[in-house]
Parts: structure tokens; C-alpha cells; sequence
């Protein structure tokens, strides 16, 4: 299983990079996701564009305004001990623990999974939850997307074929509650299903909440009508459950080898319930 | 282009190629430098097989491009070895007979001694949940867990 | 001669092996070689109604292309072990037409991997698609597509074998249980793929090859026959083997190799990739068991019916293997008096069928424990009490039974008894109790098995009607050599279990050595090492006739170093004694000569060998277990010789919400009779146990109705990773074998045999308040969650 033949660029600035993308070319970061693809022939790019030598694009910083700026070149590995990570955006460490093994993390990046989309992927729907932007590098300037809009369907965002994605940015979330649920076959497989959650409220209400379920849709998909039973509600032991019976709507999961549409659907629906649940009881009251 | 020098260091030895750009880590390991220890088994890293040490940390070589490895230091199962008989982690595996064909040990070297560096007393659910990146057809796993274990206890002393 | 068999030695094998200095396949590089990529059909049905690879040569850095009607050209078609009907021509590449997708239709060798598949691209196939059958009950239908008309059907084998009085039991019967049980298809997948390396002599008009196949003998009669070239012209060669379970050999690949290293005029070597290996090398059979059980109402067991459909894939080469094995293990460890087994061997277009661990038996030990398992539901009797009522008692051992097995050895009743003891049956029982109360789901479940070893070739006449090949045997060679120091070979090429430590063990005890002193070769050169058409890592059979062999040749090399010694000694034979290297007179410490002085006696000062004593110190030998025997007249055979047996306890948890299936405790109980070395007995049960575990929640090669492959990659075809399993518990009974020279049983299969029932069993008792029955595999969290939710 070897790759057909490609140019090979590696870029050391980002202009460099910029320079080299075309329609024909694929980025390479953590590679994790894409080298798979090459060796099995599933993509052909004409040049590949290796981007881990671009200065400055890894790092977990603290914003001003209490959120987080994470470079795309991030590993997994290190997104998962940062301290930074652990203190204001618990439900990312959460997430990354499940992305494959230990080797895997170590070279995959948080922006290389975010771009490449997989619908069952944990970091897109847990930046998803988080309410994360995207920024992203191209030869006219750098815009900022909302994830709500970056990520568009299967395998698919709103990154051109001249553009980098370059860093994500999270909001404060201190202080909201979060929880995370999936169900994969084996520890570190693709999510069969699961839920990213984060719950903003007090110790006796709900304020708003952002669920998001992942292999439940083309993409990492907001259950809305689940949020708006949680959202100004009283915190109650119900409360997860009746937001769980609220979900079916939001989902048009898919059918494949490993399960149904309809089991899909249930899984997050009980997902869903145990997320909400630990969000909730993680909100600081 | 389609080829590229790349130079690095392998086991302590700088190296320098000139190779193609689609060539695997694993392939250069393998074909250009006659390390053979580090096996292939998927290609699509799953099974864990072709796993080595970059810049310290494990890493599949069957997803890493030769040329991307410029300027790092790659560790093999060969490295892993002493000039004489075996470390104190082969020397467990051996023991504790952690090994039957021996085609996913050189990777399971590689995890172990990652997850022995960063954790020097491992529970039995850690060491599982570390080596569920490397697949083994033949061991079971039961008997590479006590190996690791043992080794933890050994390399405490 | 006691010493160093039975002694949990580590390995000597390891030690190469930890520090990467392993030699497998693809380590191996022969000058000038070149590597070859082979195109494969995207359909799973098809007419090839033109192949063009004339841009081929025109890619630099290939050096030769191979085509089907290359291959049908200049090679004979591969000899088929059971002859069809019709004669059909089956080539090392598909010639006018494709039967699964991933079928060879081309070759190419090149520089490189990477170059060769560039290569592939630029071949031009004509595809007439035809319909695929993937369903082994539609393709009996006499309205199914065909994969090969001229036969006029998709049933290799079919036939019914009747031992016992069945309608008679069946009459007597209080009850029968009827059940369909299903098994999906699998495979063992070892970590290396399989290749190998071809490099042809002109001058010589002869071949060599490297290769990680495990049945040289096998593989050395089909290259003789399809190159048209006398075995004295070929070579094979196994180097170290990343394991093998049945799953490494493919004689079509090797061929192809030939014709590219002949036509290049430089070796070539070809490695399966991971997608090649899972999607075309071999599939143990998916199938369909049909079962009756005829009982009385205290549970005894009198008959047996089975209607047996096996799914062969494309495989018109190795068919029916997997019924063979089913019969002549059908009824377990159980005195069923009556059996009835209808076999269909059947052809769709898919991937070949071939060996795997167990062979067909984890089906069979699936279908029997769960039929007895809902025979115990049904009596409201406990599972393990049923079965002990049934069980062939130790005081009837050698038992045989209706098909013509003969369980040499063993105690089915203390093996369940020391499992649940093991276990603690009573104590979980009770905690299971209190769970339940709590409203978790905790299973229990036991299976119990017989494990054969050694496959005696004449019960191939059941299916062909003569006798081409029989009994079961294999050769090996002890040698002294010139400086006195030991060297062994066998015909039988390891796959990671050891031999160069368990051989070791054999020699030295024989010889009054230490195994560091015997030197063993790793694998298997047939220029050197003896071999027979037997001869092969196969059956389990390592304990049944490589032992005998190994054993015949040190006794022999003994013996003779007794002779050399009493004549240069002037003592008598029988009161010398060999051991820390010397021949010494019994207990007169100061009289002995070191095997090395033997040694130059025999080989440098000839003129010291006693009157009549040739000169060397070698001996070859092969050992043939005399177990098998040819086939009976009531078409009764001992088609597998002799039999360990375990039980199983596995004690599972099952989500309510989710259907997550989680291993709590998985108990082992077997016994092999003589541990040669138990380190390595007991890592063959883990390893053989988990591939059961495997294939009882994860594995499955799923196709859809076209034929097509969907686990594909080892990203949906799951295997077990240190995660999925709990630590395997393993006890051990031992009871010899009387009919192996060392008392040895099979091991190597073991686990893998019983573990599938035993998970299905603890799932279903974790269900027992939804009345589910478990009647098919794997059993997926999706699945569970129907059973659930009451659908």
C-alpha cells in the first residue's frame, strides 16, 4: 500500500505554505488521518504541503477574556496535559482522551482533526460545544469562523483549498459545567455516537446549555431541542432525561457496518443523559 | 519535487538520505538503513507493529514520510537494545515469556518504555490501556502486562 | 529421561527476537530483487473480456508483467486437494474470469512496492459483471449464478454421514431440541502478512523460495506440479514466521513470484499489504448449523443431527476442510451413541476459505454447547450438571466415538469441576443474585470442548473416494556435529510457538545435555531440513508426530553415541549413560569420554568406530503417529488423533443502556496431557483464548449483496486489544496421552475453540429475565440492545 506519486513542500513560513496550496494538494500536520488515505491510494494530491515546521502554529495560551487560544499544530497528546487545558476547558482533555492511542496523539493535531472532520471525531464536536472559532490563514488575510459554520458536512469544512487553518479559539468557559459520553467498540476507535455538553447555570438553575452529538449526523450536530428544555430550567434529576427525549429530532445519524441509524439514535439519546447530568453536576454553584 | 533529502538522527547515528517523498519512515527504516526491527503490519496505523520512538515520543512510522523527520531523533527497537544482551525491560518480556512470534514486540517496546518513562508504577488497567494501540495475534497480552509490570518493579530499584 | 521437558524454560528464540534481530519475510533480501504488486478485481463476479498491459512496460523501473493468460501459458493449473466433478482449471491468476473481488488478475514486478503498484494503474481491464452470490443457502438454489457453470453448481461436497442408530434414538426420545445457529466469517490475521520471495536459476532450470507459508510439504507438491519441475529443483525456505494459525499459505502467490523472477531474470519478492491480507488470502468459513438433539427427559443426550452449510468463498483449491474437522469432533466431549451429519461444502464469490485457528471447530463447539446449554434451559437443569451427566467418563477413555474419534485420554468431569472451582460457580452465582437486585446485568457462562491435534489425511477419503494421502506424520533430524556440539531441524516451521526452545528441551534430555547446547535451526530449508509431503505447522499436530520425530532421531544419535562409547570405553552398552555432555559408565564417575571425543571418533578417526558403524553422528527421522488409521469400512476414520479438552467459565457484564459487552473474568481450565514446557503451554491458551474472545464480540468480515468487502481495514474488521480482554485465568488437569511418545496433547488451538460459546452463553444467562436466545456471532452492543429493548 503505497502512496502515489507527490511534490513535497516543506514550508517554513506560512506564507510559503500559502503559496503552495492548490486545488490539487493536501496539508500535511499530524498526518495521522491523511497518510492512511495516501497509502491506500483514497486521495492522490499532486503535492503535499508539510506544514509542522511553521513557527508559532503549536501552543496552548490563556486569552484576556478567560478563554483559550490553541495553535492548530497542537498536539493531541499535549492538549491533553496542558494545565491551561484542564483549568478552562475541561471538556477538550475529556474528548482527546478518547482520539485513538498513545502514538496516534502524539503526532495528530487538534487543527488536523478539526479540518479534516470526521463526523464521529470527539475534538470538533467538543470545540463545537464549546462554541470555538476557527482561525484561519489565507493569502488575502485571516478570517475567524464560528465552528457552527466551519464545519459544514462529511469530511467537509469551510476551509478553501488555499487556506490553513492556523489556531482555534475558546470562549470563557469557566465555570460552566461539562460533561462527555461516547460509545466506541474498542477504547480509541471512532465514536459509534456520543455527546459533548456544556451547561451554563448555578447550583439551581440552567441557564443555557450547548449539546452536541457527534456520529449522529454529517457532522457534529447542536441538539437544539434538547438545549431548550435545559435551557432556564430549574436543575432537577430529571432534567437530564427530559432533555435526552428531545433529541431524535436533531439527528439523522448514519447507517454503516458498525450500527443502525436507530441504535445510533438511542445512544444519544442515553449519552445525551449522562452528559447533561455530569454537566450539571459540575456547574459551579 | 518528488524526492527530498532529509537528515536525522537514528539510534544515536546521523543519518542523511536523499529519498522519495511518498517513502515511509518505515520503509527508510527498513530498506535504506537495514533496520529491520521495526515491522509492518497495516499501513494504515492500527496494529501498532511499525510503532518507534520520535524525538522520545512513540510514533507510527508506517504514518510519517521519510522527509518529514528532518532534524529528529528516532529511536528503534535497535536503539532500545543494549550493545550486550537485552535491557531491563527485554530481559521481563523474556521472563515473563511476553513474546511468541515476536512480530509486534519491537512496538511494544517502544509503548512500554514510553509509558515506563512517564509512569514508573503502572496499574495493570494503565498498562492495558497504554499497549490498546498495539495489536498482538498471539500472547494474549497477558503475559506482555506482567512483563511491564515486572519491568515498573525492576527499573524502581 | 527426565530433565528439561516440563520445565517452564524461557526461550531461547527470544532473545533475537526482543532485540529486532528477527528474520521474517520481508527482511530478507536477495541481490537484485525486485517487488511485485499484484491488480486485483474490483467485482466480485466478472467475465474479463480483455486485458491490456502493453503501457506497462513502457513505466521505468519495471521489469516484468504478468498476465492470466501468461500464467495458464506457462504453468499448470494449481491441483485441487478434493477433485471436482468436472475438471477445472484454476491458475496462480485469473484467466477468463473473476469470482470474488480482490482476485489476482495481474503481477507486476518493479523496483519497488511503490513503483509496481504505479504500475498496476496502467493496466487496462475489460470487466463483463455477473451477479454475485454471497449467501451460502442461496447459492445451493439450483437458480443461483454459478461460479463455475461447467459444474453445474456451487456444492463442492455434499453428503450425508450416518453413524449409530439415529432414527432409533430419535424415536427414543423424550424431546428434541432444534436450533439454527449461524457463525460469521474471521480469520486469525497474524501481525505479518504473508509473502514470499522467488529467485529462479537459469543454468539450473531451478527455483528457491523464501516464504512464511506453513505447509511446505503441501506447497512444495502444487509448485512441482504448476511449474512442471521436479521437487529436486525446488527450494523452499522459511525464515522466522510472524505467526501463522492456518492462514499462511497461499500457493498461487509463490507461483506468481516464479513466473516474474523467470521472466526478469531477477528474484522477486511480493508481501501481501493489510488490505490484501484481509479482503483475499482467507476466511475461516461463515456457515449455517442446523441441530437436532434427541434427549430424555434427566437430560441424557442421544442423538444427534446435523445439517452443516460451509461457506467457502472462492475456493476450488482446499475445500471442505472446515465439515471435515466438524464431524469428526461433533459430538464434543459428550457420549452421543447416534449422529447424522449432512455436509454442504458450498462456493460464492468471496474470498477463499482456508484455515484458521481451530478450523472450523468454534463452530462446532459454538453450535454443541449452545444446543446443550438450551437443552439444560428447556430441563431447568444446571448447565454444568447437564453436562456432566453426558460426558465420556475417564474410566471410558480410550472412548470412541459414532464418526470414529478416539479420546485417548482425560477427565471432561474434573476439568468442568476444577473450572467452576476456579471460578467460584457458587459464589458468583450468588452475586450475580444480589446484581440482579441492583439491576445490573452479570452473565455466567461455561462451554467445555475437546481439543484434537493431528489431522489424519485418509479421512479425505469421506469426500474423494480414494486414498491419496494418509495418517499423519513428520520428519526431523538430530545431528552431532563434527565439534561435538548438537544441531536439530524439523519439518514443521515455527510460528511463534517455541520449538527452537521445546526441541531443545527433547534433544538435551536425550542426549544429557542442556538445551543451550542444541542448537536448533529456525524454520524450515527443504535442501536440509526432512521433510514429507506431511509436513507443515498444521491440526495442532506439533505434540502427535513432531515430537515422535524429534524423539526418533536423538534416540537414534543416542544410541549411537552409546555404541562409540562402550567400544572406545571396552564397557557395555546398557551400563552406559549419557549425560552433562559425556558418555560415562553408570555411576563410575571417572569413566566417560565428552560427546565431543565421540564425536571426532566418528567423523575425523573413523578407524575408532566399532566393526561394522558407519562414520557420522546424524540421524533422520520421521515419526508416524500410529493413531491414524486408513478409513473404515462404515466410513468411521480417526481423522484427528489425539484430544485435550478445557472448560471454559466467563463471567460478562452487559450495559443496560448501551449494550457494551464487557469481559469480567474469563477462566480457563484445560489439559494438554504432559506440558512439554508449561510457559509456553500457558501462553498458548491466552493467545488461543483471545482470538475467541475476538471472534465472539468484534470480528466479522461483512459483505454486501454485491460482494463487495465493507471491513475492509483493520479500522472495521476489529480484533481484540489488551483493553477488550480481562487477564485469562488458567489451571491445568493433566492426563498423558498414551499414544504420544512424551505424553503430549495439542495446545495450540485450545482456546479458541470453546471461548466463542462461552461468551455467547454468559450473554444470554446476563439476559436470562428477556428469555434470549443467543444463536449467532458476533454478538455486537447493537445487538444486545435489541434483545433489550424485546426485538
Amino acid at each position: 500500500m503505497k502512496p502515489a506519486p507527490f511534490d513535497y513542500v516543506r514550508a517554513r513560513t506560512l506564507d510559503e505554505a500559502l503559496a503552495a496550496l492548490d486545488a490539487d494538494s493536501k496539508i500535511l500536520a499530524g498526518g495521522q488521518s491523511l497518510v492512511p488515505m495516501l497509502n491506500m491510494r483514497l486521495v492522490r494530491p499532486t503535492r503535499v504541503v508539510d506544514i509542522n515546521a511553521l513557527p508559532g502554529l503549536d501552543g496552548v495560551r490563556a486569552r484576556a477574556d478567560g478563554g483559550l487560544d490553541i495553535g492548530a499544530l497542537t498536539r493531541h497528546s499535549d492538549v491533553l496535559t496542558a494545565p491551561l487545558v484542564k483549568e478552562r476547558a475541561p471538556l477538550l482533555a475529556a474528548a482527546v482522551a478518547h482520539v485513538g492511542h498513545r502514538a496516534i496523539r502524539n503526532r495528530g493535531t487538534i487543527g488536523g482533526s478539526l479540518a479534516h472532520a470526521d463526523p464521529a471525531a470527539e475534538l470538533p464536536a467538543a470545540l463545537l460545544a464549546l462554541d470555538a472559532s476557527a482561525l484561519i490563514a489565507g493569502r488575502g488575510g485571516r478570517r475567524r469562523v464560528r465552528l457552527d459554520e466551519f464545519l459544514v458536512g462529511a469530511l467537509t469544512t469551510a476551509l478553501r483549498a488555499d487556506e490553513i487553518l492556523i489556531g482555534i479559539e475558546i470562549p470563557d468557559a469557566r465555570g460552566a459545567g461539562w460533561g462527555f459520553a461516547e460509545v466506541a467498540r474498542r477504547p480509541g476507535d471512532f465514536a459509534i455516537a456520543g455527546v459533548a455538553a456544556l451547561v451554563q447555570g448555578g447550583r439551581d438553575r440552567c441557564d443555557s446549555a450547548r449539546l452536541v452529538a457527534f456520529g449522529a449526523h454529517e457532522r457534529p450536530v447542536r441538539l437544539r431541542g434538547a438545549e431548550s428544555v435545559i435551557a432556564g430550567a430549574s436543575a432537577s434529576a430529571a432534567l437530564g432525561e427530559q432533555a435526552a427525549a428531545r433529541t431524535a429530532a436533531d439527528c439523522r445519524p448514519p447507517d454503516d457496518v458498525h450500527a443502525t441509524a436507530e441504535y445510533r439514535a438511542h445512544l444519544v439519546r442515553v449519552l445525551s443523559e449522562q452528559a447533561v447530568r455530569d454537566a450539571m453536576s459540575r456547574t459551579a454553584g | 519535487m518528488t524526492v527530498a533529502r532529509v537528515r536525522l538522527r537514528v539510534n544515536g547515528h546521523a543519518v542523511e538520505r536523499t529519498v522519495a517523498a511518498r517513502r515511509s519512515l518505515a520503509d527508510l527504516l527498513r530498506e535504506d538503513l537495514g533496520l529491520t526491527g521495526t515491522h509492518v503490519g497495516c499501513e494504515h496505523g492500527v496494529c501498532g507493529a511499525c510503532t518507534v520512538l520520535v524525538d522520545g515520543r512513540t510514533a507510527r512510522a508506517c504514518l510519517l514520510l521519510a522527509v518529514q523527520l528532518e532534524g529528529t531523533e528516532v529511536t528503534t527497537v535497535e536503539g532500545l537494545t543494549p550493545p550486550e544482551g537485552l535491557s531491563v525491560l527485554q530481559e521481563s518480556f523474556r521472563e515473563c515469556h511476553a513474546l511468541q512470534c515476536g512480530f509486534c514486540t519491537p512496538g511494544m517496546l517502544a509503548t512500554a518504555h514510553e509509558l515506563l518513562a512517564e509512569n514508573a508504577a503502572p496499574t495493570r488497567d494503565e498498562i492495558r490501556a497504554a499497549i490498546a494501540g498495539n495489536l498482538c495475534m498471539c500472547t494474549g497480552y497477558v503475559n506482555i502486562v506482567r512483563a511491564i509490570e515486572l519491568a515498573a518493579r525492576r527499573l524502581a530499584r | 529421561m527426565t530433565g528439561w521437558v516440563g520445565r517452564p524454560l524461557a526461550r531461547k528464540e527470544d532473545a533475537r527476537l526482543l532485540a529486532g534481530r528477527g528474520r521474517y519475510l520481508d527482511d530478507v533480501c536477495r541481490p537484485g530483487q525486485l517487488h511485485a504488486a499484484m491488480l486485483r478485481s474490483p467485482h466480485a463476479h466478472a467475465r474479463i473480456a480483455g486485458l491490456d498491459a502493453r503501457e506497462v512496460a513502457a513505466i521505468p523501473g519495471v521489469h516484468a508483467v504478468l498476465t492470466g493468460a501468461d500464467a495458464a501459458a506457462l504453468s499448470h493449473p494449481i491441483r485441487p486437494l478434493i477433485p471436482t466433478a468436472v475438471p477445472l482449471d484454476d491458475w496462480c491468476l485469473a484467466v477468463d474470469r473473476v469470482r470474488y473481488a480482490g482476485e489476482p488478475v495481474a503481477a507486476v514486478a518493479a523496483v519497488d512496492r511503490a513503483t509496481a503498484e504505479d504500475a498496476l494503474e496502467t493496466i487496462r481491464v475489460e470487466y463483463e459483471p455477473l451477479p454475485a452470490v454471497v449467501d451460502p443457502e442461496a447459492a445451493l438454489r439450483p437458480d443461483s449464478p454459478l461460479l463455475y457453470p461447467a459444474l453445474g453448481t456451487n456444492v463442492l461436497w455434499h453428503d450425508v454421514l450416518a453413524y449409530g442408530d439415529v432414527a432409533g434414538a430419535f424415536a427414543r426420545a423424550d424431546g428434541v431440541l432444534r436450533e439454527r445457529f449461524e457463525i460469521q466469517r474471521y480469520a486469525s490475521t497474524p501481525l505479518e502478512t504473508f509473502g514470499a520471495i522467488a529467485e529462479y536459476d537459469a543454468g539450473l532450470d531451478a527455483y528457491t523460495f523464501w516464504t512464511n507459508d506453513q505447509r511446505p510439504g503441501l506447497t512444495l507438491a502444487i509448485l512441482a506440479d504448476s511449474l512442471g519441475v521436479p521437487q529436486s529443483r525446488l527450494r523452499l525456505i522459511t525464515p522466522d514466521i510472524g505467526g501463522a494459525f492456518g492462514n499462511k499459505r497461499r500457493p498461487a502467490y509463490l507461483l506468481v513470484c516464479a513466473l516474474l523472477a523467470r521472466q526478469a531474470g531477477r528474484p522477486v519478492k511480493y508481501v501481501e499489504d493489510r488490505l490484501e491480507n484481509l479482503g483475499a488470502l482467507m476466511h475461516a468459513c461463515n456457515g449455517v448449523m442446523d441441530v437436532e438433539l434427541a434427549y430424555r427427559s434427566d437430560g441424557t443426550m442421544l442423538g444427534l443431527r446435523v445439517r452443516d452449510v460451509a461457506d467457502e468463498g472462492k475456493n476450488l483449491i482446499s475445500p471442505t476442510q472446515h465439515n471435515l474437522i466438524k464431524l469428526g469432533n461433533i459430538v464434543n466431549g459428550y457420549r452421543i451413541g447416534a449422529v447424522s451429519y449432512e455436509a454442504y461444502s458450498v462456493l460464492t464469490t468471496k474470498c477463499p476459505s482456508g484455515a484458521n485457528r481451530g478450523i472450523g471447530k468454534p463452530f462446532m463447539c459454538f453450535a454443541v454447547e449452545r444446543a446443550v446449554a438450551l437443552l439444560a434451559r428447556r430441563l431447568r437443569l444446571d448447565p454444568a450438571e447437564l453436562r456432566l451427566r453426558n460426558y465420556v467418563a475417564r474410566e471410558e477413555m480410550p472412548y470412541t466415538t459414532p464418526p470414529g474419534a478416539q479420546y485417548d485420554s482425560g477427565d471432561y468431569a474434573a476439568t468442568l469441576r476444577r473450572a467452576l472451582e476456579r471460578f467460584d460457580y457458587r459464589g458468583w452465582r450468588e452475586r450475580q443474585a444480589h446484581a440482579r437486585a441492583e439491576g445490573r446485568l452479570l452473565g455466567i457462562g461455561i462451554a467445555t470442548s475437546v481439543e484434537p491435534a493431528g489431522t489424519n489425511l485418509a479421512s479425505y477419503e469421506l469426500i474423494t473416494g480414494r486414498r491419496a494421502a494418509s495418517g499423519s506424520a513428520e520428519a526431523a533430524m538430530v545431528r552431532l556435529e563434527p565439534d561435538g556440539r548438537v544441531r536439530a531441524a524439523l519439518g514443521d516451521p515455527a510460528c511463534g510457538q517455541g520449538y527452537e526452545t521445546v526441541v531443545a528441551q527433547i534433544v538435551a534430555d536425550e542426549l544429557g545435555l542442556t538445551p543451550a547446547d542444541v542448537h536448533v535451526e529456525r524454520g524450515f530449508d527443504s535442501a536440509t531440513t526432512p521433510w514429507l509431503y506431511l509436513s507443515g505447522n498444521y491440526s495442532n499436530k506439533f505434540s502427535v508426530t513432531d515430537v515422535g520425530a524429534v524423539v526418533g532421531a536423538a534416540r537414534a544419535v543416542r544410541d549411537k553415541l552409546l555404541r562409540i562409547a562402550a567400544h572406545r570405553l571396552e564397557a557395555a552398552v546398557d551400563d552406559l549413560e549419557l549425560a552433562e555432555g559425556q558418555a560415562r559408565v553408570r555411576g563410575v564417575p571417572g569413566r566417560g569420554l565428552p560427546l565431543r571425543e565421540l564425536a571426532r571418533t566418528a567423523y575425523a578417526d573413523v578407524l575408532g568406530l566399532p566393526p561394522g558403524e558407519p562414520p557420522g553422528l546424524e540421524a533422520r527421522h520421521a515419526h508416524q503417529n500410529p493413531l491414524a488409521q486408513p478409513l473404515g469400512a462404515d466410513r468411521t476414520v480417526r481423522s484427528q488423533l489425539v484430544f485435550s479438552n478445557a472448560a471454559h467459565c466467563c463471567l460478562v457484564e452487559i450495559d443496560r443502556l448501551t449494550g457494551m459487552v464487557r469481559i469480567l473474568r474469563h477462566v480457563v481450565v484445560h489439559d494438554c496431557g504432559r506440558e512439554l514446557n508449561p510457559l509456553i503451554v500457558e501462553g498458548m491458551v491466552h493467545g488461543s483464548t483471545v482470538h475467541g474472545l475476538g471472534a465472539a464480540l468484534l470480528e466479522e468480515f461483512r459483505y454486501d449483496a454485491n460482494g463487495q468487502l465493507l471491513t475492509s481495514t483493520f479500522m472495521d474488521y476489529l480484533k481484540p486489544t489488551a483493553a477488550d480482554v480481562p487477564d485469562i485465568e488458567v489451571d491445568r488437569l493433566e492426563h498423558p496421552s498414551p499414544f504420544t511418545p512424551l505424553g503430549a496433547k495439542g495446545v495450540g488451538e485450545g482456546g479458541s475453540i470453546p471461548a466463542p460459546a462461552a461468551v455467547a452463553s454468559a450473554v444470554e444467562d446476563a439476559l436470562a429475565e428477556l428469555d434470549v436466545t443467543v444463536r449467532s456471532l458476533p454478538i455486537t452492543p447493537e445487538r444486545v440492545w435489541r434483545w433489550l429493548r424485546g426485538r
